[in-house]
């Protein structure tokens, strides 16, 4: 597995991330309707991980076999002939000018990621402003993660604050410690993602240690209370047997707890992201099993006994994290 | 259900808002239900009582006299003979009494309108879609009636005569337009304010009057006609008494049966002094209100047909008797919901008489009987009020096909009111639908209303609208089939189909392609198409509008439609005060894509000379599959908030809307264009070939304003872009904007703020009109397969909802299929 150290990313050039899509209408991921920006490069490599496209920093060309009507045509306009036959192409020799996406025509080559200036972005989200104001919604940065670009992450939010729009980060919490507190200065709401409390268990599901990860959400939290920081939110993907464990879940309560955090989101596991593993001719996930209401009560008791108070995507309290509705 | 009182920033009178708030309305009572569970488990049949009835006035010493007279009295007598001569029926527990038709469930047969078709099932009426029940005596005699009467109907007075074969042909075709106008016009939103203030007396005393003056009221003298008029409307008034006084005696009879409890008794009584004092006095309570407009909705849907006969804005008109009756403490919150829902379950009695032929265009079995709730006065202010709320809630008791719910929306509608209207959104029937006061006035008042009326729009039947009270619509007069004039001006003016083996011309002689040189003579040759067609269709509907004036002439509709008593002329005579021909087209989004995509294929990037592009079209697509795709995938298309092709959506709009407004009905009333479809997009589509959006030939057309099926991918608010981006301000018969949402992404409380949200924003931006329905596409599969599974699930369909099982199997395939909104 490719490990994502920090190191490499910050090499890259803060303002030129790709973005792999610009989404409106999201009801998940923040108060209101929201229009959410895909940032591409992540430095996790969580096991069961539903958008492996927002994984690597640089655009990238997939396939969606099923769509696929076999007439050749990337064959046959790939300038450089890595192309032999729809589906198999030579990546070490592709220049990514995605020619074949451009001209395929069933929409099986998809491409991932796209350089879009702060102006493109404001551009492709403006339309939706009414709608963000009308349902105190706004915009919300995901990814991959977004505090790798964050040069870029300030101009977006400096000029959706300009416009009176509100943001949200969403954050895997894996950022130098040193990170600009600029960069969160015009940042409204941060959905901070938790997901396995012991170390050794981080690092085989997801590929790196979480020790900067916990100390980033202590940090966070303390900011938060302190208003010094915008108000954090945690939220946990309930992967059955890996995070919905008693041990993960009673420990995970305690941290929270520790830092005054009473509240979390459950984001129930589904398997949306296997098929896109195959476009991208990556190995598939692991199946875990089926996410049960039962498993999902059991868990949300076993945190609401520590006082932690468990909300479904879409239908939390914001308020309780200081986020005026 | 109901918001705190906190959030209601109502301007009640403090205690009749404490009382709204602070009651649960929406759960039903026991009544609710009994009658609820009767009316689902009850067979559907067809009721021939009226056809015997004018049969039976037909053969009579009365009818033959009458046979001589006038025409407006011939048929004044005929249809009081129906009124006074009907079997009344009282169904337990019910509030509001007065049967529609002599069965339980039933569609009337009107042998004056397209009834007949029905003859195409007769041998299959329990094996249909939607399966009918009858006797065999019961289907001997309507096989009889219909052949006895087979040319009585007003579409074979107007056609099977010499000249007028070929036209005949068309209109039975269906395939550029099809004249719902020949069923009958109804889709009326009649004066009920008057019936409820003034009692149908006033109208009668006027007639009177004018009749001892031999003057109209403005003094100018009568003519034979005016004359035959006022008579008329006498007759029809009192036929609406007697029916009314024998409901009264029926109801006072059951009510000394003996074994009855006290309190049905005593709710008998009461109905049967309501029906000896209302719709001819003035209305004294709110119950006796809602009575005076269902005995008066009965009648009108007697005399001429069932479809889209609405009670319009019942919060205006019952809201001075609810206070009343709240005041005096006769009526609480809960006992007037239980009344409203009383009275919205009598609308389900009835239902319209399709074949299963006729039924695709149609599909759903509804007949919209609409009620408008919210809105502003005829100043601009916002008249929002607890009933609003509460007709509203009434509905989420009931949560069944009938009535249609109509929300109005502007800029000052309160939240906890837009809310409540979502909430029911939620509960998915998809009732009610949204409308926006902005747009809508602007559109009437292009067709010519005063500010004033305009404001006091109700919606009619689906989504057509009205100033109530004061306009004959002939809402969907006919429906219009928009893509297959773009086919037809790629090919001359003939149909794609190779079979054509006549060669026949079909439609305008427009130039071949090869002699099309830019995109301004395909512009050309489509509008040429489009007004060639509009003429014809046209040309029929005021034929068929000459013989309604003499055979099919409506004295109650005219007595509920302003300017006809001032006039002295029937509305078929153009005695409304607004007079218009309402015509609806389908398939916008094909036409404007397919503009869109020969624009760019031919002219701009020159991929292919345009009758390469003919003759892929006309070869539907073979071997030409990755075409089809690419402007399937890679071209854009309406519904994503794309300005370039949304233009050319707007440009297809307007060349339609331009065709029909060219054009005066013979009543001397406007012609006014629509963009809504029914479900007649299924039937259309079957009828036209490929096109350069890369629909296959057959394929279902794009309904109403909605996108292509699939290809609104930027998800719902991109679509509501997209259609409040476009200038509807000549869309006087308004539109229909279908959506769809996952039951799952939008439900509880934050999808409530988000859709109410949203759609306050698409109104903001100046859209028209929006209809949703919140559904589980796992439950549509599970009844799809098993109609026994889901037996009370309600879907829209195009301007209306059905019971998704009475749908045929490819309108339930499209409601699944379509855009799961949300479901990224």
């Amino acid at each position: 597995m490719e490990q994502g150290s920090l190191k490499k990313h910050r090499r890259l050039n803060q303002n030129h991330p790709a973005i792999f899509a610009v989404q409106h209408f999201c009801l998940h991921d923040g108060p209101g309707v929201r229009s959410i920006v895909f940032f591409k490069g992540c430095p996790l490599r969580c096991a069961w991980c539903q958008n492996p496209e927002s994984w690597k920093t640089f655009p990238e060309v997939s396939f969606k076999a099923h769509l696929c009507i076999a007439c050749n045509t990337c064959v046959k306009v790939c300038p450089r002939q890595v192309i032999s036959a729809p589906g198999i192409r030579d990546i070490s020799a592709c220049d990514l000018c995605f020619t074949c996406v451009d001209q395929c025509p069933s929409g099986a080559m998809v491409r991932f990621g796209t350089d879009y200036t702060v102006d493109a972005v404001m551009d492709a989200l403006r339309p939706e402003f009414p709608y963000m104001q009308n349902t105190r919604g706004g915009v919300t940065f995901s990814g991959g993660e977004p505090t790798l670009f964050p040069e870029y992450l300030v101009d977006l939010s400096v000029q959706l604050h300009e416009q009176d729009i509100n943001t949200a980060l969403e954050t895997c919490g894996y950022f130098s410690p040193d990170l600009d507190l600029r960069c969160l200065s015009d940042i409204d709401l941060v959905l901070f993602d938790i997901k396995l409390y012991d170390d050794g268990l981080h690092r085989e599901f997801c590929g790196t240690s979480n020790l900067m990860i916990k100390k980033n959400l202590k940090r966070l939290a303390a900011q938060a209370s302190e208003k010094a920081g915008p108000p954090v939110w945690p939220r946990m993907p309930l992967i059955p047997t890996v995070t919905d464990t008693a041990d993960n879940l009673t420990t995970w309560a305690d941290f929270l707890k520790d830092i005054r955090l009473s509240f979390l989101t459950l984001v129930p596991y589904h398997n949306l992201g296997s098929s896109k593993r195959q476009w991208l001719n990556l190995p598939s996930a692991p199946n875990y099993p089926a996410m049960t209401d039962e498993r999902l009560q059991k868990a949300k008791l076993l945190l609401e006994d520590r006082g932690i108070t468990c909300f479904a995507p879409g239908e939390e309290a914001w308020e309780r994290a200081g986020v005026s509705g | 259900m109901n918001p705190p009182p906190a959030q209601a920033a109502l301007k009640q009178p403090e205690h009749a808002e404490k009382n709204y708030f602070s009651a649960s309305l929406t759960v039903p009572t026991d009544r609710i239900t009994a009658i609820r569970e009767q009316l689902l488990h009850t067979k559907y049949s067809i009721c021939l009582e009226r056809p015997m009835l004018l049969g039976q006035f037909k053969r009579s010493q009365q009818g033959r006299r009458a046979a001589s007279d006038h025409p407006l009295i011939r048929r004044a007598l005929a249809i009081a003979y129906v009124l006074s001569n009907r079997k009344p029926k009282i169904y337990d527990h019910e509030l509001i009494i007065g049967n529609m038709t002599s069965k339980r469930v039933a569609a009337n047969y009107y042998p004056e309108g397209g009834s007949i078709n029905i003859l195409e099932d007769l041998f299959r009426l329990e094996n249909r879609q939607i399966p009918l029940y009858l006797s065999t005596r019961e289907k001997w005699n309507l096989a009889r009636i219909a052949l006895t009467t087979s040319l009585s109907s007003v579409g074979a007075k107007t056609l099977l005569r010499p000249g007028r074969f070929r036209h005949f042909l068309d209109f039975f075709r269906a395939k550029r337009y099809f004249i719902t106008e020949e069923a009958g016009i109804a889709h009326q939103v009649g004066n009920y304010m008057d019936v409820v203030l003034h009692g149908l007396c006033r109208s009668d005393q006027v007639a009177r009057r004018c009749l001892q003056k031999k003057t109209l009221n403005d003094g100018s003298p009568l003519s034979v006609d005016q004359e035959a008029f006022f008579n008329s409307v006498c007759i029809v008034i009192d036929g609406i008494c007697r029916m009314a006084k024998n409901l009264a005696d029926v109801a006072e009879m059951k009510a000394n049966a003996p074994g009855l409890p006290d309190g049905r008794r005593r709710e008998l009584r009461a109905s049967a002094a309501a029906c000896r004092h209302v719709p001819y006095y003035p209305a004294r309570t709110f119950s006796e209100g809602l009575q005076a407009c269902w005995l008066v909705h009965v009648a009108m849907n007697l005399e001429d047909f069932e479809q889209g006969m609405s009670f319009g804005r019942l919060d205006q008109i019952l809201y001075p008797l609810y206070c009343g009756d709240i005041k005096t403490g006769r009526l609480t919150p809960v006992t007037a919901a239980e009344i409203m829902a009383s009275f919205q379950l009598k609308t389900c009695e009835t239902m319209p008489l399709y074949s299963q032929r006729i039924d695709q265009y149609f599909s759903g079995n509804a007949v919209a009987q609409g009620i408008t709730v919210g809105g502003t006065d005829a100043k601009g202010n916002d008249v929002t009020n607890e009933l609003s709320g509460l007709i509203l809630d009434a509905f989420a008791q009931i949560r069944t096909r009938e009535p249609a719910l109509h929300v109005r929306v502007h800029k000052e509608t309160p939240s906890w009111f837009l809310e409540k209207a979502v909430e029911v959104l939620q509960l998915g029937c998809g009732k009610p639908s949204f409308f926006g006061d902005l747009a809508v006035v602007a559109a009437l008042e292009s067709a010519g209303m005063t500010t004033e009326h305009a404001r006091d729009y109700a919606v009619i039947g689906c989504v057509e609208m009205a100033s109530q009270g004061r306009t004959y619509n002939s809402s969907d007069a006919c429906l219009f089939n928009l893509p297959l004039c773009l086919e037809l001006a790629l090919n001359q003016g003939c149909r794609f189909m190779r079979r054509n083996l006549l060669r026949q011309r079909f439609g305008a002689p427009t130039p071949p392609v090869e002699q099309m040189k830019t995109f301004d003579d395909v512009v050309a040759a489509f509008r040429r198409q489009v007004e060639d067609a509009v003429s014809e269709m046209v040309r029929v509907i005021s034929w068929l509008e000459h013989t309604y004036r003499t055979v099919r002439p409506t004295a109650i509709n005219s007595i509920m439609t302003d300017g006809c008593l001032d006039k002295g002329k029937d509305v078929t005579w153009g005695g409304g005060m607004y007079d218009l021909t309402s015509i609806q087209t389908a398939g916008l989004a094909d036409a404007g894509d397919s503009l869109y995509a020969i624009k760019r294929l031919v002219f701009e990037e020159k991929r292919m000379s345009f009758s390469q592009l003919r003759d892929i079209l006309k070869s539907n697509y073979a071997g030409y599959e990755p075409l089809r795709l690419e402007l399937v995938n890679k071209f854009p298309h309406y519904g994503n908030g794309n300005a370039d092709v949304d233009a050319m959506t707007q440009l297809a709009a307007d060349i339609y809307s331009d065709a029909i407004r060219a054009h005066k009905n013979t009543r001397g009333g406007r012609y006014v264009p629509g963009i809504y479809s029914m479900t007649c997009h299924i039937g259309f589509g079957r009828n036209t070939g490929a096109l350069p959006s890369g629909r296959h030939a057959g394929a279902r057309l794009s309904n109403g304003l909605s996108p292509i099926d699939g290809l609104d991918r930027s998800g719902p608010t991109g679509v509501l872009r997209s259609a409040a981006s476009l200038d509807s301000h000549k869309w006087a018969n308004c539109c229909a904007l279908n959506m769809k949402f996952d039951k799952k992404i939008i439900s509880g409380p934050a999808g409530k703020k988000s859709l109410s949200g949203i759609f306050r924003t698409f109104f903001d931006q100046g859209g028209m009109q929006v209809q949703a329905n919140v559904l589980d596409a796992d439950m549509l599969r599970e009844a799809r397969k098993d109609p026994k599974a889901h037996p009370g699930l309600v879907v829209r369909v195009a301007g209306y909802c059905a019971y998704f099982n009475d749908l045929q199997p490819d309108v339930q395939d499209e409601i699944i299929e379509r855009t799961a909104h949300g479901a990224g």
